[in-house]
Formats: structure tokens, sequence, C-alpha cells
């Protein structure tokens, strides 16, 4: 379903990213670990189209994407999710959702309808799904910051995407939070038949979740495998040792 | 030779402008309000002092530190307010600057002209092969590259000027290594001022001093920040230098057209390379 | 919680009816001198509610509406002048051709974001300036077009108020759907977060320049009704002094509301004439309410009363819940 072969890239003389392959398969739930530095930001930038790739090729349900734009890379239906809290803090919670909603249904071009009269239904059962439909008439920029992190989730899926590529999606989450937003996330998975890819750093969530995990280092995928083979990886195990120390 | 010591002075000013740009990321379009000031400043004191000889080099002494006293000031209580804020907070505050200036300047001074005596002993001309040279035209001309190459040094080669440089690059980590931001901050925006001041005092003796000066220059020296590179000394440099070409340019073939070219000349640089010659991508 | 923008929207018709009614019979209460003051404020409404429409709502800050709104005063004039054209072409005319300048012009300019997009801007206005000011051959330069022809039932005061009253309302009404509608809400998400609106599969810059254009016809139209209002055009209607008027308005009123515009159009106005009569220092004065404004008061005059609004409404519950508790 979606297939990433050698894709590169290189800042000056550095190489964020050097001949990355990977596959994956539809409902798939993904993850990506790494020490920092290791690439899996700038992955995610080639991935999502923000950056164009120096090398490779990246296919999406059959089609060729690379080098695509962002907007029309999110049309064929890849969502994401970004590593600093990306809302529309001025707008409501409403709106956020109702935005992202009208876009994918191509009517943001309109400039004859009210907009109120569109969709509403439709956002508020987005809302429900990630659990903020009592809040919807918050302006964004004031809630909480773990509801910011669901109503980035709830924006991404407005658009009706396949694949979900999250960016650290607990980022500054408490305990509490973190388990809450994972439990949506997978249910969301299973009831949407989303393929998950996210970049995380909270172990326990990785290894509780995962069905598959990718280990960068350096640019490159250092390995890949089940959350137990990876667990008893020693490579892996010195990669981390070295960054604690 | 007017012409190529004006263009000097307005240099100078932009020097002052691209510092504060580049140091504190504040468009300054109060500029050359500070440079009007040092003007009025300037005839002011020498008028207090009387006519006599050293009357003028005094006032070429205090009259920028005036200057940048009242920059100092308003950089304390009023810039200070808007340094996290956009662009249009920025613009707004500092025009509002340049009406608040402009009128004082009315109010203290009046509104008809007034004017400089050249000052001994540039009042006479040079006279070098037939032709007749102003010499304190000469004068600016000589002594406006003097300064740059100290200002250059200032930033380049002190402790002081490496400060700046750092919190100009990156003013988190210049905080954190210990540097008192806001001090930096007030002073370079009085550096500034003071360079426009200076610029308005040497002015003084060649054109009248009134109200409405500051407009002509101040899209000048937009101008030449913009081409060279907001923050850039030496990008004020060559700013200045291809603005004076182009609109000498200008002048040859279209004359009524000539302040034309300096716009077309920012919006070819702000399309191919926003942040200037010498300037660096955020 | 309840929104505060849908309790806005619920008391809007009754207010508005309300407003026009009693801006319909002003002409039976004011004088000619008052009511011509009445109808350049609806002008520089209209002016800078087209701005808004692109800095308010897009976050994109031009530092040179007046360039599009001289652009619409002189297609206007200059057909006036040199054809027999009737009124009515010339006045549909301004915005259109105002709207292809804004077309060029944005083409570079949403190229570019932040301080340099308002740079280009700056620019681009200034030539334009230079051009009307210099090419005295077509536009009569610095002398301006003067004795504009306006057809005789509009050419009262009170009837060109009432003309203005329904060109503006008109105007209002159109930039009221275009802010309502899904592009509005989308230009919207642009401002708060441009990155974030590219991944919801919008492209950004298209949508940059559409608001480009359109606030560029409404500014058009407000040049070509303050032709008709001053019968002459003077080259200064675009120069920096006037960009900044409007952009002045624009914050006094509040960016952040739709009638924000208006209302700092109105009172920018009343300030303008009252102070100008008591002193000729009426630059100081600005320049001091410029910066109280920008300091102390950044949502404008209608964010500050909705904010109060808000919180003696918040009170006005909590103390009910008190009462009922206790």
């Amino acid at each position: 379903m979606f297939l990433v072969e050698n894709l590169s890239k290189s800042f000056g003389g550095l190489n964020a990213v050097s001949n990355v392959s990977f596959e994956l398969k539809q409902g798939e739930l993904i993850s990506i670990i790494g020490p920092n530095g290791a690439g899996k930001t700038t992955l995610f930038n080639l991935l999502t189209g923000h950056i164009k790739p120096d090398r490779g090729k990246i296919t999406f349900r059959g089609k060729n994407i690379t080098g695509k734009a962002p907007h029309q890379i999110c049309r064929q239906g890849i969502g994401r999710s970004f590593q600093r809290t990306n809302i529309f803090p001025r707008l409501s919670t409403f709106d956020n959702v109702h935005v992202s909603l009208m876009a994918w249904r191509r009517k943001s071009r309109n400039i004859f309808n009210r907009s109120d009269k569109l969709f509403g239904k439709e956002t508020v059962e987005i809302l429900e799904k990630i659990g903020l439909e009592d809040k919807q008439g918050t302006t964004a920029g004031l809630l909480a910051h773990g509801d910011q992190r669901l109503l980035e989730i709830g924006i991404a899926l407005a658009t009706h995407p396949k694949l979900v590529l999250l960016d650290e999606p607990t980022a500054g989450m408490s305990p509490e939070e973190s388990n809450k937003s994972i439990k949506l996330v997978q249910r969301l998975v299973r009831e949407q038949d989303l393929t998950l890819l996210f970049i995380e750093h909270d172990m326990n969530i990785v290894f509780d979740i995962s069905e598959r995990i990718l280990v960068m280092h350096m640019g490159t995928i250092m390995t890949e495998g089940n959350p137990e083979e990876v667990r008893a990886n020693d490579e892996v195990q010195r990669i981390y040792l070295a960054e604690e120390q | 030779m007017s012409g190529l010591s004006v263009g000097m002075v307005i240099f100078l000013i932009a020097v002052g402008l691209s510092l504060i740009f580049g140091t504190l990321k504040v468009l300054n379009l109060a500029h050359a309000a500070f440079y009007m000031l040092g003007a009025y400043l300037c005839f002011w004191v020498s008028s207090l002092i009387g006519q006599s000889i050293g009357s003028f080099w005094v006032s070429l002494l205090i009259a920028p530190l005036l200057v940048a006293l009242f920059g100092g000031i308003v950089e304390m209580l009023l810039l200070r307010k808007i340094y996290d804020r956009e662009v249009l907070d920025q613009f707004l505050l500092t025009f509002a600057l340049i009406l608040i200036i402009g009128d004082l300047c009315k109010l203290a001074w009046g509104v008809d002209y007034h004017t400089v005596d050249t000052p001994w002993p540039l009042n006479a001309p040079v006279i070098f092969k037939g032709l007749i040279f102003p010499r304190y035209n000469l004068f600016i001309i000589l002594f406006a590259p003097l300064l740059w190459a100290g200002l250059w040094s200032l930033i380049h080669k002190t402790r002081l000027g490496s400060i700046i440089r750092a919190v100009t690059h990156n003013r988190e980590m210049a905080s954190a290594l210990g540097v008192n931001v806001s001090y930096v901050y007030t002073g370079v925006f009085m550096l500034g001022c003071w360079l426009a001041g200076l610029g308005g005092a040497l002015v003084a003796p060649m054109s009248a001093v009134m109200p409405g000066m500051d407009a002509v220059v101040l899209i000048d020296c937009f101008i030449i920040v913009v081409v060279g590179g907001l923050g850039s000394l030496s990008g004020a440099f060559l700013g200045s230098v291809i603005f004076g070409l182009v609109t000498a340019f200008g002048i040859l073939i279209a004359p009524r057209l000539a302040i034309a070219f300096g716009f077309i000349l920012m919006i070819v640089v702000l399309i191919i390379r926003p942040w200037g010659l010498m300037g660096k991508p955020e | 919680m309840e929104d505060k923008k849908s309790q806005a929207v619920k008391s809007k018709p009754i207010a508005i009816g309300m407003a026009f009614a009693l801006l319909a019979i002003l002409p039976q209460i004011l004088g000619p001198g008052d009511l011509s003051l009445v109808n350049e404020m609806l002008i520089l409404g209209v002016a800078a509610s087209g701005l808004n429409l692109m800095m308010g709502y897009a976050g994109m800050v031009s530092f040179g509406p007046a360039g599009l709104y001289v652009v619409g005063a002189y297609t206007m004039a200059l057909l006036l002048f040199y054809t027999e054209l009737p009124f009515g072409i010339a006045l549909v005319a301004a915005p259109v051709i105002a709207g292809i300048v804004s077309l060029v012009v944005g083409w570079f300019c949403v190229r570019l974001t932040h301080v340099y997009f308002s740079l280009l801007t700056l620019a681009f206005s200034q030539i334009i300036h230079t051009i009307i000011f210099e090419w005295y051959g077509f536009t009569k330069g610095d002398d301006g077009i003067v004795d504009i022809r306006v057809p005789g039932f509009i050419d009262s005061i009170t009837n060109y108020y009432y003309f203005t009253l329904i060109i503006a309302g008109i105007s209002l009404a159109l930039i009221w759907m275009i802010v309502k509608s899904p592009f509005g809400k989308t230009l919207q998400a642009i401002r708060e977060n441009p990155d974030r609106t590219e991944f919801i599969g919008i492209h950004v810059r298209s949508y940059q320049l559409a608001a480009f254009v359109l606030s560029g016809v409404f500014l058009g139209v407000a040049g070509a009704l303050y032709c008709g209002f001053s019968h002459s055009v003077f080259p200064d209607f675009g120069d920096i002094m006037k960009s900044t008027e409007i952009l002045v308005v624009c914050l006094l009123g509040g960016i952040y509301h739709f009638l924000g515009p208006m209302v700092g159009a109105v009172v920018y106005m009343f300030l303008d004439k009252t102070i100008s009569s008591y002193t000729e220092y009426w630059p100081l004065v600005l320049g001091v309410v410029i910066v109280l404004l920008v300091i102390f008061l950044r949502g404008g005059i209608v964010g500050f009363v909705t904010e109060k609004i808000a919180m003696a409404k918040q009170r006005k519950t909590a103390e009910a819940e008190d009462y009922v508790s206790s």
C-alpha cells in the first residue's frame, strides 16, 4: 500500500536520510524510533512533501507521489500531525475540524454559501470520535495541551486519510493523557481501517501498540521487526544506551 | 559631486537602519525622522553656540549624541513592547514616531527652513585640473567610508562587536550565555540612531533643514537596505553603490521616472532574493 | 461556553436593520457638512473593509492598499475625463481594473511571506504612485484631474450620500458573504497556520492570491466612490500616508471583527476633523493615538468592546449561579 524505495536527502554535506526503504501494508500500525538526529522528522517531511528527496521513490496505493506538493499528497489520502501542536488557535474547536472537512469535500473555494450550513453533523461526528464534542465552541488555542493534540488528530481525520503519519503524538502529555490518546488512536485505526505510521519516543507506547517497529540511526533504517525482536536486538540497546550517556 | 556626497550620507543612514533591523529585527520606519532630528539639533546647537569657528564641529559632536539619547528613551519606553509582535505593529508604531517626531520638530523650530553655514576650514573650494570641488562635499566623501570601516572593525574585531553579532544570530543562545540582551538591543538602537543623527548633522550645511526632509531619504534607505540585505554592513555598502548606479542610470534614460528605477530594483531583489545580496535567509 | 461568534450572528440582522434605518434618515438630521463627513466615513470604511479581507482574515499585511485605491480612483477619473462613457460604466471599470492590477501585483507578492511580502506591497504601491505622479501627459500628474462629471441625479450632497450608502451596503454585504463562506473560513485557517492548511489539501498560495485580488476590487470601489464624491483625483490618493491611514483605520476598529474597519473609519474621520479644527498638529495627535493603540488596544475598539461584553456576561452567569445555589 505504501512503498518507499531508496529515499535520500542531504542538506549541505549532511546526509539526513540515506537510502531508506520500507513497505507498509493496509491496516498496519508501525512506529519509527531512533535517537535524536536519526532523521525521523526529515523522513516524515519527505513523505509528506514538505521537502523534496534527492533520490528515491514513494508509491502510495499504486500512485507515484514522489516530489508532489503537500496539498496534493494530502488529497491522495495521507494525513499528518505535526511535532509542534499544529492547530488553528483563534478558530473554535468546531471550526478547526470543519475547515478541514470542507477542504476534503472540495468546498473551500466556495464563496457563495454560508459555511455554517455545510457538514455540521459530520463535523460533530468527528468531534465525538475524538471526544471533544462538548468543547466545540471553545477557542482552540485555549484548550488544554492534551486536548489540542486530540484536536490535531481530528483535523487529520477530517481529510479521511487512508494512511496517517503522526509525529510524536504524545509529546508533552501526562501519562493519563498519553494513555487516553493512544487508546483513541488504536480504536480509530480499527474502526476506520487506517494504516498508521508514527514517530514516538515513549517506549512504553511503542512496544505496547506497534505491530512493527522501524529503528532509524544516522539517516538509515538500522533494523526492523516486531516489538520482541527489536527489544532483544543488541544493536538497538547499544545506540539508545549510547544516547543516554 | 553633490550627488555622491548626498549618497554617502544616505549610505550612513542606511547602515544604521540595517543594523537595527539585523539585531533587533525591527523595521524602523522612523529612522529617517531621527536623521531629520539630527539636522535640526545640529542647527539648534550651532545657533546656541553662536557663529564661531568651531560651532559646527561642536554641533556635529553633540547632535548625534542627543539623537542617540532620544533613541534610547524611545527604545526603552516604546519599542521594547513590540519586539515579538507582528510586522503590522512595528510598521504602525514606527510610522507613528515619524508623525510625532515630525510635529515635535515643527513645534520647536517652526515650519520655515533653516540653514547651517559650511564650517571652516571646509568652506573654500578645491580647484583641481580646472574643476571646482566643494571641500565640504569632499570631506563627506572621505569621512563616510572611514566611519564605515570603523564600524565594521567595531562589529567584527572587538568583543563588543562579537556580543552584538551573537545577539543578532541567536538571541536565545546569547541570553543563555549570560548576555544581557536588553542592554544590547538598547545599545544597538542607540548606535543606529546615532548614525542617523550624524547623517542629519552632516547634511545640514549642504541643504535646507526643514519639515519633510525625511521623506525622500526614507525611501532611498529602505531600498538600499533591502537590496543589500537587512542586517549586513557590507550589504549596506553594496546596496548604496548599486542603488546609486541604478538611479544614475535612471536619470540618464528617463529623468522623470528615475525614482521608479529604485523601486523596480527593490522589487526585483525582493522577488529573486528577498533577504538581499548579502543577507541571510531566515 | 457559548461561542462568542454565534451570539454576534444572532443579534446582527436586527442591529443591521436598525443601523440602515438610522443611516437612511441621516440627511434629515444632519447638515450638509456633517453629511459629507459621514459620506467620507463610509467610503473609507469600504476601503478598510476591503483591506481587512486580506489582512484580518487571511493574515496578509499589505503596506500599500492605497496603491489599489488610487488605481480605482484614477480609472474612473480617466475614463470620465477622456471618453464619453457613462458614469455607470466607469464605476464598474474601476474595481475591474483594480482587480487586474492586484492580480499582477499579488502574483509576485504571494510568493513571499511576512516582512518581505509587506515590503514588496509597499514597493509596488510606490511605483504606482510614482507613475501617476510623473506621467503628466496622461494623468496630469500633480495637478490632478478636476471637474469630473457626475450624473445630475446623484450630484448633490444628499443624493451622493444615498448613492454611497447603497454601494457601501452592497460591498459590505458581499464581503460578509465571502467571510462567512467556506472560502472565508479557509482564509482564516491560512492566517492561523499556513503549513497546516497546506496539509488539509489547500493550495495556500492560490487562496492568498484570490484574497489579494478581492481586496483590490473593494479598494478600487472605494477609490471610485471617492472620485465621484470629490469630483477630482490627485496622486496623493495613493501615497504612503493614505496607505497608513487605511491600515490605522483597520487596527483602530479591530482587524478580527467584520465591522471593525467600518467602526474604525467612523472614529478616525471624526477624530481627524475634530482635532484638525483645534490644532494644526493633528499628525502629532494621530501619532500618539497610534502608539497607544498598538501598545494597549491590540484588538481595536470592537475587540475591546466584545471582550468587555463577554466578561460582563460571564460575571452575570456566575452571579446567577451563586444566587441559585444559595
